[in-house]
């Protein structure tokens, strides 16, 4: 009941933020009609010509700049951004052809430019913006009897008051290029055709919502897809429930007064923790391998060697994963909540313990509730690591398929099956469609559970 | 070193929210000023504004003679003292101290490896700008340290120190610099009960020693009585009173005030006053005490609280209430207390009660009264002792606003009166109206302000006292036995004068008519203009405001005030309410055009009553005058408030 | 006085068998963490190499000659080759990552600018995305700059997405007091001097905390440089590792010492900072 309270209480702050949106939208744009009422003669100029109006006020180092910022575009625009933009819609119109030696294009490269080029525009676009401002405020300072800023203040204020901008300027251009980027760009191939036989030099075409009709309807990928994502659930719920509460455990146990030689123990796990993943990972696909220990010591014993990992051993394989990957996480889990740990108050054990609460009273009454209440986004975050978690099925069993399977073998994720589609097997623009179910999906999740967790409320409280 | 002035200062958060409201404050070179407040009240803010670490939204700020809104703390030169220190964790207490020198530059002159300086080719020396070096900062840092005697720890880092040593390195920090203004943000409310009482003293000594103006902030008003030189008390962003320790203590302005300064708080009964010929009478309310005061001690209260029906807030110290049996003997205000319980402090016993025979005198109500006593006596519980009132020590407060209702410059003069044929007799003396007080014959009532008694007139009178009220004197005088109060800009000797009234500003409550006085403030509203205008070929800017489609010109200092008060182009965006008293405004050939309704004639002067649009004018005027008039205002003496959102920025 | 004695004695042994209890379990739990490394070393000293000629865990015969192939015989393994390039990689992903997270997340904590709100949701955003998603695009990106098969490309993608998990760093820098900044701002501090000289210092842990994961997730990534390098030479050890097959177990499993070692004492050097920073990272977030 509670619950649905929450969640009604999110959907109205929500619909009260929506119905509030034109009043911040008008609020938002109050300051361009302000510059558009009243500028001058020289905010207009600058408005026409980059800089200009900088430059008729005498700045002449910022006007220069935006001058010199308007030419560099206006001159990629030229020569390669107009073609890239328009490339963006068409994504090629001329087929390559060996045969006849004709250089067709590229629609992918062409994908990819478009949208680098529409980067650019946007970026350009604040630069204006920021121009016209810089403008009007020279006016404003003029009009007002106030000297306007310095060039040499401007630049010296790049240390101080908008250091921000210096220090976040290099992080915003890294993310907006090598993670923001390459997403829009998988978003975007979810609707094209891309993939499968129309790989460059092909022609790619936009396509609309097909895919996503393919991967829920076609026979081809809608079994695998539904079977797929029913094992990845139930995988991740029991691997985040299995190493939370392994990890929580361990934590407990070590945290208890009577275990000597604290750091000896903690220190098995730290072990594991440390060992790269991929080496761990290769390590059990070796003991679980035909001729790995495990079948020596079955055959030894006059049993048959078995295909823990072979091609009809699902649960078996599965198995497996959920341990290998409780090996791998349950050491952080223990840190984690051993950090945590070490956070509770003293104080209320004691008053337990007067009160006369036995020591699982304690657990269930004080720790765990503290513990669910500090770790619920660390649970989110851990869920949908394991929700995607490439790496134990990618070693343990890359490679198979499976009956009744496209392409993936019954212990494979989502993303594992989303790797071997577009990265092995080219179906580029059904992997990208699989990417955006999996992120909503994910997001669905991550935000239904956050809204129910208690840090939710408190979110809203600021610094 | 510097004196500072703030001057309608602003503080508006961009949600609207008003976290400081038109503080005005002049603070002279070495003055120790607290202000102090609950927390939330904005004292915090203004003292940061000060720092220059929050942006002031609206008014001037000025440190010596500089206006510093949006200067960098850096610049201000001043220094300040946090709450938690804030001292820089990972540096010797040494580099604490130090750490603003270095970062500072001092002017010097160009100098060889000796030290000596190098002139340039006229034999000048030439300046420069360089860094404190290593001997300059080891005495500089050395002499913080001895002042504050914590020389011995220099090479320690913070954590290695207790609560009052960090607290010294955190003024040692401030004072090395020899800052104009000392700024402090509650910096004892980290430590205990003793060091606190310790370091207080020894703030006040550092105070006495460095000749600094010192502004310090806190929530404990036991620190601003004891520290201050003058209190400013706020209370929602409001200042409620800035005054001295002593004047705080027994002229509270507000019930606010006297709740919030002293200790224990002051008792806040609830009754109405009625006076009977030469008395009043005070009746309690849920409770049948009744006492009588004679109205020479309310002399200042305002006479509509005295008609017995008003209920007001009555307030007595625990120290004006006894229940010493010799004082209770010879006292004649006396009232009943049923006793519940006391607190033994040592020197004295805090006696709590209720004057309400139902009332448990735990909780705090309008009834409950608490008692200081001096040693120890026992004190039966549900017991009904009498107490005896200090009256002297009355205060007096509205019911819904907890404005004193007996201020220490009262407003008016509450007389009776008899006007007969143009003629008013008041207080045995008779004057001649002039026509503009225009009543009817018969008897009533009349309230002279304080500050329309002058001396020098008709009326004779008699200085019998003269007090000093924040730089001003209020005079009483004796006219034909009767009591008036004057305000005057100097001392008065006791003795004969004369006096006479200003007319214009009388309300005179005769024959069921009320002569009511000229308003002093003519509003306008009006925008703000710039123009530019091409004289002998070199281009000029003139400002101006625009008043109902009429331009007037605006002098530097008010327009650079306006460009001061505002961001952006904003001043010219924006509505203002101008505002002239009648003599900013002169019937002129040309101005704002207005209809005139009235002549008023106040004998020596003469106002035109007018309209302009809405707006109803008074301005003075030389002769009478009908139909239009053209009015010009003296845009020097204006003063403008900013219509959105209500902030006096001139 | 004898049931109060009993009751005494119950307690005891019910205390003996709680502890007799807990180190049985820690006992195991000991053994399962342990015990695959100690599989990896044993085979890391097979004479033979082959997974097929154990006996079960245990080689049958012992002998240095894993590590000798795993330095001498470089014609078709170049494993030194391997581990500089990883290293290379790592350190140098490791020191630009470290840098562009912490400037991120201070000025997310310190700066009240007017896309902050939306530079955050932003990020929380595309956190939800598939870790890879983009995998393709940016080899698509690497072609076009011409930086496939290039260290460089690797540590450039390396480094671009570290600033990404800026929120555990913020979360530190929050918990720096503000009237340190502003006292250093009244001392004449501009806020650059404020962050070298005070918050630097201030956040020695959060520091060592993001340098070790800066430095971990390339020294153990697979996924980018199997795609981006296609040269055996500029292999990372990850890459190389995985191209042993089940008849070189025994160099896989010296190569996995080499490369497991530094992280490992990195790890237990820095553990307590780890706890920390995981913590404050957990309660902030």
């Amino acid at each position: 009941m509670k619950a649905i309270a929450k969640c009604k209480n999110f959907f109205k702050t929500l619909s009260e933020k929506l119905k509030a949106l034109p009043k911040k939208l008008s609020a938002r744009f109050a300051g361009a009609k302000e510059i558009l009422s009243q500028g001058n003669g020289k905010v207009t100029a600058s408005m026409a010509v980059m800089g200009l109006g900088q430059l008729l006020y005498r700045q002449w180092a910022k006007g220069a700049m935006f001058l010199f910022v308007q030419i560099a575009f206006v001159t990629y625009f030229i020569l390669t951004g107009a073609t890239d933009l328009f490339g963006f819609f068409t994504l090629g119109t001329r087929e390559g052809n060996a045969w006849y030696g004709v250089e067709g294009d590229n629609s992918v490269v062409m994908l990819i430019m478009g949208i680098l080029a529409i980067f650019m525009i946007v970026l350009y676009i604040a630069i204006y913006i920021a121009n016209v401002k810089d403008a009007y405020r020279i006016q404003c300072a003029v009009d007002t009897l106030k000297e306007p800023a310095a060039f040499r203040e401007e630049a010296g204020a790049l240390l101080d008051k908008s250091f921000h901008k210096t220090a976040l300027a290099l992080p915003v251009i890294g993310v907006c290029v090598f993670s923001i980027l390459p997403i829009v760009f998988m978003i975007l191939i979810a609707f094209t055709n891309y993939g499968d036989t129309i790989v460059p030099p092909a022609l790619v075409s936009w396509v609309g919502l097909e895919n996503f009709r393919k991967i829920l309807t076609l026979g081809q990928f809608a079994p695998t897809f539904f079977k797929i994502f029913g094992w990845n659930m139930l995988w991740a719920v029991m691997s985040t429930a299995l190493n939370y509460l392994a990890g929580l455990g361990l934590a407990l146990l070590l945290n208890k007064a009577c275990v000597k030689g604290k750091a000896i123990w903690r220190a098995f796990p730290i072990l594991a923790y440390a060992i790269p993943g991929f080496i761990t990972l290769l390590g059990f696909k070796f003991m679980f391998s035909y001729g790995g220990p495990i079948n020596y010591y079955i055959q030894q014993g006059g049993g048959e060697a078995v295909g823990f990992l072979g091609l009809d051993a699902k649960w078996s394989a599965r198995f497996i994963g959920l341990g290998v990957n409780a090996w791998i996480s349950i050491p952080s889990t223990m840190l984690l909540a051993t950090g945590i740990l070490s956070n509770v108050n003293t104080d209320l054990y004691e008053a337990a313990r007067v009160d006369g609460a036995s020591a699982w009273k304690q657990f269930i009454k004080i720790t765990l509730p503290y513990v669910l209440f500090a770790t619920t986004p660390v649970l989110i975050t851990q869920f949908i690591g394991n929700f995607n978690n490439f790496g134990i099925f990618y070693f343990l069993r890359d490679g198979l398929n499976i009956d009744g399977y496209f392409l993936a073998s019954d212990t494979d994720l989502l993303i594992n099956w989303l790797y071997r589609m577009s990265i092995d097997n080219n179906y580029y623009s059904i992997g990208a469609a699989i990417s955006l179910v999996i992120f909503i999906i994910t997001s669905v999740i991550s935000l239904a559970v956050y809204v129910l967790s208690p840090s939710y409320k408190q979110e809203e409280t600021f610094r | 070193m510097a004196n500072l002035s703030l001057k309608h200062i602003y503080k508006v958060y961009p949600n609207g929210a008003k976290a400081v409201n038109d503080f005005n404050m002049q603070i002279a070179d070495k003055e120790f000023i607290v202000f102090v407040g609950p927390s939330g009240c904005g004292k915090s803010t203004t003292l940061r504004m000060i720092a220059g670490l929050e942006e002031i939204t609206a008014g001037e700020l000025m440190i010596g003679d500089t206006v510093v809104n949006g200067m960098e703390p850096k610049d201000r030169d001043i220094a300040m003292v946090f709450q938690n220190y804030a001292l820089y964790p990972h540096m010797t207490i040494f580099e604490n101290i130090a750490f603003g020198l270095r970062m500072r530059k001092i002017p010097d002159v160009k100098r060889d490896k000796e030290g000596n300086p190098v002139l340039d080719k006229d034999g000048r020396e030439i300046p420069v700008m360089r860094r404190y070096n290593k001997q300059e900062l080891t005495a500089k840092v050395n002499e913080a340290a001895e002042i504050l005697g914590i020389t011995e720890y220099l090479k320690r880092k913070p954590k290695e120190m207790s609560g009052g040593q960090r607290q010294r390195v955190a003024l040692g920090r401030a004072i090395v610099r020899h800052p104009k203004v000392m700024l402090l943000d509650e910096p004892l409310s980290n430590l205990d009960a003793k060091l606190r009482t310790q370091m207080r003293s020894e703030i006040v000594k550092l105070h006495k020693k460095l000749q600094t103006t010192f502004i310090y902030v806190t929530h404990d008003q036991v620190e601003a009585m004891t520290m201050g030189t003058r209190i400013v008390v706020m209370k929602d962003g409001f200042v409620k009173q800035i005054d001295t320790p002593k004047n705080l203590y027994r002229y509270p302005a507000n019930k606010f005030v006297a709740g919030f300064i002293g200790t224990p708080q002051m008792n806040f009964f609830q009754g109405t006053l009625k006076k009977e010929g030469d008395e009043v009478v005070i009746a309690f309310k849920w409770s049948d005490a009744k006492i009588t005061v004679p109205y020479s001690m309310l002399m200042k209260t305002t006479p509509q609280y005295l008609d017995g029906t008003k209920t007001v807030y009555i307030g007595f110290r625990a120290e004006d209430v006894s229940l010493d049996e010799e004082q209770v003997k010879a006292s004649k205000a006396k009232i009943k207390v049923r006793i519940s319980h006391s607190e033994e402090l040592g020197t004295e016993t805090l006696v709590y009660g209720d004057i309400n025979m139902n009332g448990d005198g735990f909780e705090e109500t309008n009834t409950r009264v608490i008692i200081k006593s001096a040693g120890f006596k026992e004190y039966q519980p549900d017991a009904v002792y009498e107490a005896a009132l200090n009256l002297e020590a009355i205060h007096l407060f509205d019911l819904d606003t907890e404005e004193s209702i007996m201020p220490r410059i009262p407003e008016y003069n509450y007389l009776d009166c008899t006007v007969r044929e143009g003629n008013l007799t008041f207080l045995g003396n008779t004057v001649s109206l002039p026509d503009a007080v225009a009543c009817g014959d018969g008897k009533g009532e009349l309230l002279i302000p304080v500050s329309a008694v002058g001396f020098g007139g008709a009326v004779k009178a008699n200085v019998i006292g003269c007090e000093e009220i924040n730089g001003r004197f209020l005079v009483s005088l004796d006219v034909n036995g009767g009591r008036l109060y004057a305000l005057s800009d100097e001392v008065r000797e006791k003795g004969e004068t004369t006096i006479g009234l200003d007319f214009k500003k009388l309300i005179v409550k005769v024959g069921g008519t009320e002569v009511s006085p000229m308003p002093l403030v003519n509003a306008l509203s009006g925008t703000f203009v710039a123009e530019k205008r091409k004289i002998d070929g070199a281009k000029e800017t003139h400002y101006y405001f625009s008043i109902n489609g009429t331009k007037v010109e605006v002098p530097a200092e008010v327009y650079r005030k306006m460009f001061a008060a505002t961001s952006g182009r904003k001043v010219y965006n924006s509505v203002y309410r101008y505002e002239w008293d009648p003599y900013g405004l002169a019937v002129a050939e040309s101005g704002i055009e207005a209809e005139a309704v009235e002549t008023l004639d106040y004998g020596e002067e003469k106002f035109l009553k007018c309209k302009a649009g809405e707006e109803t004018l008074y301005v003075k005027c030389e002769r009478p005058m009908s139909g239009k008039v053209y009015l010009a205002p003296d845009a020097g003496k204006v003063s403008v408030v900013e219509s959105e959102r209500q902030i006096r920025i001139v | 006085m004898n049931q109060a004695k009993m009751k005494v004695a119950k307690a005891k042994t019910q205390k003996v068998l709680n502890i007799l209890i807990t180190y049985c379990i820690l006992v195991v739990v000991a053994f399962v963490f342990f015990f695959p490394c100690m599989w990896l070393v044993l085979a890391s000293f097979s004479k033979s190499g082959s997974i097929y000629s154990f006996d079960g865990f245990f080689p049958a015969e012992y002998g240095f000659d894993a590590f000798r192939t795993l330095f001498t015989d470089t014609v078709m393994y170049d494993y030194p080759k391997w581990f500089l390039n990883t290293l290379f990689i790592a350190s140098m992903s490791c020191i630009i990552g470290t840098v562009l997270t912490i400037l991120t997340a201070y000025c997310m904590s310190r700066f009240r600018f007017k896309s902050r709100k939306a530079m955050m949701k932003t990020t929380l955003v595309l956190g939800m995305f598939p870790s890879f998603m983009g995998t393709i695009a940016v080899y698509l990106m690497m072609t076009q700059f011409n930086l496939i098969n290039q260290h460089w490309g690797l540590i450039l993608i390396y480094s671009a997405q570290a600033p990404m998990g800026y929120m555990v760093q913020k979360g530190f820098f929050d918990t720096i007091p503000y009237s340190i900044d502003e006292a250093a701002r009244i001392d004449g501090a501009s806020n650059f001097t404020v962050f070298v000289k005070f918050i630097l210092p201030l956040s020695k842990p959060i520091l060592v905390y993001t340098a070790l994961t800066a430095f971990t997730w390339p020294w153990s990534d697979f996924i980018l440089p199997k795609m981006l390098l296609i040269d055996k030479n500029l292999y990372t050890v990850a890459v190389g590792l995985m191209s042993l097959g089940e008849t070189e177990f025994a160099r896989f499993a010296a190569g996995s010492i080499f490369i497991a070692i530094p992280i490992i004492v990195l790890y237990f050097c820095l553990v307590k900072y780890m706890i920390n920073g995981m913590a404050a990272g957990a309660v902030k977030e």
